[in-house]
């Protein structure tokens, strides 16, 4: 079994990558508090590779999300 | 009685925790945004392989540019849980998502249609019912 680690600790260690993450804590907004990275990597087909794992576990991604959403780009093309 | 699901009113998105049960029985949580925009909740095939809802993903799907996902097919899955309501035999869209989302779901108009939704962004609050 792995280290616990913290959600700043994760990003610091793994910026920019997804990670699989397993006995974790998460705060009333859904954000992980703590947890125990199984999987890292900045390619996303690498953390969700099978065989999966036999316990309950995130999907996390340290980065800033890129998505903007259809409407942000409809303005975006004067659409 | 209603199901209320926090989100940070900061973000730039509505973004928030949902589960599926894998073909093996095991919870997996992964991160959604409530989307308006999008006619059907979809998955990231990515996603739906991993916990073994779809056997391969077809990888000449990618994103193009333009107001669709790429989405490529349709899958009942047989139990997911969304904003604490518990769903099951749900239709949903495979769909390729770009890495950089961050995210492995988009919740759409098909969830708003069978729960009453209301958005409390002064208390970052998304307050479901079903109806």
């Amino acid at each position: 079994m792995g280290q616990k680690m913290t959600w700043e600790e994760m990003k610091k260690a793994f910026p920019d990558e997804w990670l699989l993450i397993t006995d974790y804590e998460r705060d009333r907004l859904g954000n992980i508090i703590s947890g125990v990275v199984e999987r890292h990597s900045a390619e996303k087909d690498e953390v969700y590779q099978l065989p999966s794992l036999k316990k309950k576990a995130a999907f996390e991604y340290t980065g800033e999300s890129t998505f903007r959403g259809f409407r942000s780009h409809a303005e975006h093309h004067s659409i | 009685m209603p199901n209320i699901t926090p989100f940070d009113p900061k973000a730039h998105h509505i973004r928030f925790v949902g589960s599926m049960t894998s073909s093996d029985g095991v919870e997996y949580e992964f991160r959604a945004i409530l989307d308006t925009g999008a006619p059907w909740t979809e998955f990231s095939d990515q996603f739906l392989h991993a916990i073994g809802m779809i056997t391969e993903i077809d990888q000449a799907v990618s994103t193009k540019s333009g107001l669709q996902t790429q989405k490529y097919d349709r899958l009942i899955v047989p139990h997911v849980i969304v904003c604490g309501h518990d769903m099951h035999e749900l239709s949903v869209s495979v769909s390729h998502f770009e890495n950089h989302w961050g995210i492995d779901a988009l919740v759409g108009l098909d969830f708003f249609k069978m729960f009453r939704t209301t958005i409390d962004y002064k208390a970052g609050q998304i307050i479901t019912e079903a109806y």
